[in-house]
């Protein structure tokens, strides 16, 4: 039954899951553009930082450790990452670097399986943040809130760091031309590494965020995965904007459509997919030639 | 190795399929896990031709798996269909149809992309299952009771239920699936499945429509999708909607690239191995749900060290074993002596191909005010230029002169910002590059574009079929050794670019100037009445720049060529008439002498220095 | 010893040969030219030296130590300074960012004043972006982006290429400046008339071999030369 309500509070869950997709198809996409790898692990990263987190928060207690464990684990997984395989990989063509970083993908997903089992987890929300909060014409879970500022505080920092930092200045040079970068004397096998630790970063981070919301299994970066993927088709792969967009997009169309009926939900992300791949091949802020 | 014994290959795996059940279970399987192995197969053997041949990396076949396998249990189940085997046909139909339309959409774009999109696709795919159409495909709960087949041959009548009484009603099928598909994989299409997978741009060059080929691929992995699909739940007596998930799509390109990619059999073999893993690790090892990360690590380790798969890792020990590649691995020829190369000289060249009706005599090539700008450089401005039939036509002019440009506009490759190109009497302005080809315009690279998997002689072949079977052909059963022509037109390319006696090296093999030769070779096998050469001495020693001036000679008979090259001693020798662009612009056109004592064209590259 | 002292270069794209034992050397101080019909193999010169190509075999010796099949940024550390003919401006960051980003990791740097000072042109685009530039603009940042770092030895590739007269009177001054100021510079021009103004010795190369060598004025008293491997 459709209610002003529902429909106020369905956007805003929308907002939340843009915003978690934001985040994660930011590391997806900032690890393709400077790269050239689609890294097909990267919903298990999204669960290994929830995992991480789960862990942290069961010997203190503390949610801002859990917090602090889950994106500095995910940080080192994806530098060791890259600095193991992946680095291997650029030379090689595409078809292989999607089947090494799938077959990491499952490797992560069966580690996680095999010491934690298939059983749900959860990491509780912290008490500040637990219960309902009160909008003045609807009630709202408090850690939904929470979650929209803490990953669009997320967002900023990515952006400072990507736009307002020296380090984001190397990155987005390298994005555009990781040849020239090297001729200016800056190592960039180092510049590639600092990118995937980053980009597994923001995965993981969002991963422990979101554990709270929903409980953590070790299958729980599947669907994250696909619908990463639609992001960046949306919104351009390369861009952070795009992401970012493509994010906010994405997560309102789930909401909104699970509101009438969950299961029509893929298929008009899918058919929202569809449209831009027929009006703009390229994406909304994608840049020709970039794939 | 399949061309000395057509049918071994058949042979062998009819022996294979009729032994296993007596082998098999000493080796502790389980006859179950066989049906399942030969299902998994067949789903494969359509994946490798999507991957393994076209170059296509999907992890969406679930879909296609799930939609043949659900269509045929409804009707077996719901709708109260009795025939086995034809439920399975309509299955297998049906997924081919769905294929076409997601091959539509994920068609679009290639690379990652392609492989996001058609994952995409298969989750839409597994919600729709779970939701709307729940009512028909039982949801979360999938479709029981699926009856297995009778064969009913009036005098012989058959009931098969399970495991080894089964077997035989699969592997039959199976059987069936691996003759189609190497039928598939050696004929024209096939080749052409091949070459868009190791040079796409190539392939569309010479002239094959390359999306309707990736379309067919596509189609037909979805149809051995959609009857795998179907005998699972022939296997199972049961549909599981776990067909639709991504994990089986994942399991397949695992199973695919372990067994190994472009075999056909290697999904079989990866198959077997996985879900043999998966019961000795399970119940023989007690790994319980360790068996999994086992495997995933077996993989993450193919990929990295083992590239071709088991399949391809025991081609390569066969080769060190028996020293088979050692008459390969010879060094390749570093130059041709002059004698050999005469002997191209005297092959009769090539009928021409006159596919569109061409004046006798008269311009064949006219472009009139052709102007190209990119953002805001004018690369080309407002060029004239007319070519005469059976002329050889040189292109000079400084760095940035806009040649390169100029020659892909010809070429349709870029289409023009304003003016007009006809060829042939034709206007081809906005035309693609398959098209133009078609016509008998193409074009030899400056950086080689071949397929460098493929000897001299399959490189070649491609050009040729492109020639004698149009863009696009279903001809998905034909022995390319009956195609009336293609042998000779083959033979005659393999004469005239001297490339005979390394017809069956692999490309990778040969040296620069022989790939060079099987450059140009590649666009005169599709025998073209007007062939542009981007220049064709890049990167050629000064023997080999004589050696190719020579060849260039022999080739032009009926022909018409334009050429770019930087060497203008090699340039003025071959050309009757030389153009010179300047900036964009045609500065003068004349014959070699004239360009030579030209003041301007002095004036262009030395920029008036000596005065 | 020399500043720059090549031995035996070959380099190839793939399998295609570029380079047949190429040898040169440039003098601490000096500018030096390579001159040479296109495709004749100076772009391929310079980005062996700098790395950008890997040289099959030979050697590159640079102040000291041999730097053939080193990496890019460890020869840019070393301290030569590659401006691509392409001037690969990164265009989605401003001209400051640019030279900044360029300054990063240089051991000594220009301070942007000195900078500013020999291109007043771009501290008035400081802060457009490098899509936002002009060619001109953005030939000066690639200079400026090389000198910045204050590198031992700068090569030039066809810096005065598609530019207007003007812009290409102003760079010249520029190169003369930085020549006067006893900046190494190896040049690769088409304009011959700006390459002999600047430099003082010249290489000749012709299908990937030296074919000639000697200083600058020699050149120009000897048409024979310009006309067998520069002409038509």
């Amino acid at each position: 039954m459709f209610t002003w309500a529902n429909f106020v509070s369905q956007m805003f869950n929308g907002l939340a899951l843009g915003a978690l997709l934001a985040l994660i198809s930011s590391g997806l996409t900032i690890i393709y553009g400077t790269l050239g790898v689609l890294n097909l692990a990267h919903g298990a990263m999204f669960m290994l930082g929830g995992y991480a987190g789960y862990v942290a928060f069961e010997a203190t207690g503390s949610y801002i450790v859990a917090v602090a464990a889950g994106t500095l684990f995910l940080l080192v997984v994806g530098i060791v990452m890259e600095r193991v395989v992946i680095r291997h990989f650029y030379g090689r063509p595409h078809e292989d670097q999607l089947l090494v970083t799938f077959g990491l993908g499952i490797v992560f997903v069966e580690v996680v399986r095999f010491f934690f089992s298939s059983l749900t987890k959860t990491v509780p929300a912290p008490p500040m943040m637990s219960g309902i909060t009160s909008l003045g014409f609807m009630f709202y879970p408090t850690y939904r809130l929470a979650v929209v500022g803490i990953v669009a505080v997320a967002l900023i920092v990515l952006y400072i760091v990507l736009y307002r930092t020296k380090l984001g200045m190397i990155v987005r040079a390298g994005i555009e031309d990781s040849l020239m970068v090297d001729s200016l004397g800056i190592d960039v096998y180092k510049v590639f590494m600092v990118v995937f630790g980053i980009g597994a970063m923001a995965a993981g981070f969002a991963g422990i965020v979101n554990a709270p919301v929903v409980s953590l299994t070790p299958d729980v970066g599947e669907a994250i995965l696909v619908q990463t993927f639609v992001v960046v088709v949306i919104g351009g792969v390369g861009s952070f904007p795009g992401a970012v967009l493509g994010g906010l997009i994405a997560g309102e169309i789930i909401s909104i459509t699970s509101m009438i009926d969950p299961g029509y939900a893929y298929v008009m992300l899918f058919a929202a997919m569809t449209l831009v791949l027929l009006l703009r091949p390229h994406g909304l802020l994608g840049v020709r030639g970039r794939e | 190795m399949y061309k000395q014994h057509r049918s071994l290959v058949e042979l062998l795996t009819a022996i294979g399929l009729i032994a296993a059940p007596f082998i098999l279970p000493y080796l502790n399987f389980a006859p179950n896990t066989v049906n399942r192995v030969l299902v998994w197969g067949l789903f494969g053997i359509g994946f490798d031709i999507l991957f393994g041949y076209t170059g296509l990396l999907s992890f969406g076949q679930s879909a296609l798996y799930g939609t043949g396998g659900f269509v045929a249990a409804y009707l077996l189940t719901q709708a109260g269909f009795p025939h086995v085997v034809l439920a399975l046909v309509i299955g297998m139909v049906a997924a081919a149809v769905v294929g076409y339309l997601v091959g539509l959409i994920a068609l679009r774009r290639t690379g990652i992309y392609f492989a996001m999109i058609t994952v995409a696709i298969a989750e839409v795919f597994y919600f729709v299952e779970f939701n709307p159409l729940s009512e028909w495909t039982g949801g979360e709960n999938g479709l029981p009771g699926v009856p297995t087949p009778t064969i009913d041959l009036g005098f012989f009548k058959h009931h098969f239920t399970t495991g080894w009484s089964l077997y035989p009603f699969l592997a039959f099928i199976y059987f069936i699936g691996i003759v189609i598909a190497l039928r598939i994989v050696r004929s024209p299409v096939g080749a052409i499945l091949t070459a868009i997978r190791e040079n796409p741009l190539r392939a569309a060059a010479v002239g094959h429509n390359i999306h309707g080929y990736k379309l067919t691929a596509f189609v037909i992995a979805a149809a051995y999708a959609g009857l795998a699909g179907g005998l699972l739940g022939v296997l199972q007596a049961f549909m599981p909607p776990e067909a639709f998930t991504f994990d089986t799509s994942g399991q397949l390109v695992m199973q695919t690239a372990i067994g190994g990619r472009g075999t056909l059999f290697g999904p079989l073999v990866g198959a077997a191995v996985w879900l043999y893993l998966q019961d000795f690790l399970q119940a023989t090892l007690g790994l319980g749900a360790a068996w999994k990360l086992v495997l995933g690590l077996v993989f993450v380790l193919l990929v990295c060290f083992l590239r071709q798969g088991i399949i391809g890792g025991l081609k390569d020990l066969y080769r060190l074993i028996f020293h088979r590649g050692g008459a390969e691995m010879e060094a390749p020829e570093e130059s041709v002596p002059a004698a050999a190369m005469s002997v191209g000289a005297a092959a009769t060249p090539l009928p021409v191909h006159h596919r569109v009706a061409e004046p006798a005599a008269g311009p064949i090539l006219k472009a009139n005010g052709v102007s190209k700008r990119y953002g805001g450089l004018l690369a080309n401005s407002d060029i004239d230029f007319t070519v005469e039939q059976g002329e050889l036509r040189g292109i000079i002019g400084p760095n940035g002169a806009g040649k390169t440009t100029f020659f892909k506009m010809l070429t349709c490759e870029v289409e023009p910002t304003s003016g007009k190109i006809e060829f042939a009497g034709r206007d081809i302005t906005g035309m693609n590059v398959t098209d133009v080809c078609q016509l008998g315009l193409t074009k030899s690279y400056q950086v080689n574009q071949l397929f460098t998997k493929l000897t001299v002689r399959e490189n070649l072949q491609i050009g040729a079929l492109a020639d004698l079977r149009g863009k696009f052909r279903l001809d998905l059963f034909r022995n390319p050794a009956r195609i009336p022509g293609l042998g000779d037109q083959i033979e005659h390319t393999l004469e005239l670019v001297n490339l005979k006696h390394r017809a069956d090296t692999p490309v990778a093999q040969l040296a620069y100037g022989e790939k060079r030769r099987l450059e140009i070779g590649l666009a005169l096998a599709t025998s073209p009445s007007l062939l542009l050469l981007d220049e064709p001495l890049a990167g050629m020693s000064p023997q080999e720049r004589v050696e190719t001036v020579k060849l260039l000679k022999s080739i032009r008979q009926g022909r018409t060529m334009i050429v770019i090259d930087h060497d203008m001693d090699a340039l003025f020798e071959l050309a009757e008439r030389v153009t010179v662009l300047q900036e964009g612009r045609v500065l003068t056109e004349g014959t070699p002498d004239e360009i030579k004592g030209n003041p301007a064209v002095r004036e262009a590259y030395l920029g008036g220095v000596l005065e | 010893m020399s500043l720059l002292e090549v031995q035996g270069l070959n380099s190839y794209y793939g399998d295609s040969h570029i380079l047949f034992d190429v040898g040169m050397r440039v003098e601490k101080n000096e500018v030096v030219a390579l001159l040479g019909r296109n495709g004749a193999g100076k772009s391929t010169t310079l980005k062996s030296l700098m790395g950008v190509v890997t040289p099959r075999t030979g050697k590159v010796v640079f102040n000291g130590s041999n730097i053939a099949g080193r990496k890019s940024h460890s020869i840019a550390q070393a301290g030569m300074q590659l401006v691509h003919e392409e001037r690969r401006i990164f265009g989605s960051l401003n001209v400051e960012e640019n030279l900044v980003l360029a300054g990063h990791t240089a051991p000594k740097r220009w301070p942007l004043d000195r900078i500013w000072q020999m291109f007043p042109r771009l501290k008035e685009r400081r802060t457009s972006r490098g899509t936002d530039l002009s060619g001109g603009e953005q030939q000066m940042l690639a200079i400026a982006r090389a000198l910045i770092r204050d590198p031992k030895i700068v090569l030039l590739d066809e810096p005065f290429e598609g530019l207007a007269p003007v812009i290409v009177h102003d760079l010249m001054k520029a190169c003369r400046d930085l020549a006067a100021a006893g900046q190494t510079i190896v040049i690769v021009e088409q304009n011959l008339a700006a390459v002999l103004a600047l430099a003082q010795r010249v290489y000749v190369l012709n299908n990937g071999h030296v074919a000639h060598e000697g200083p600058a004025a020699e050149l120009k008293a000897n048409p024979d030369i310009l006309h067998r491997y520069l002409g038509v």
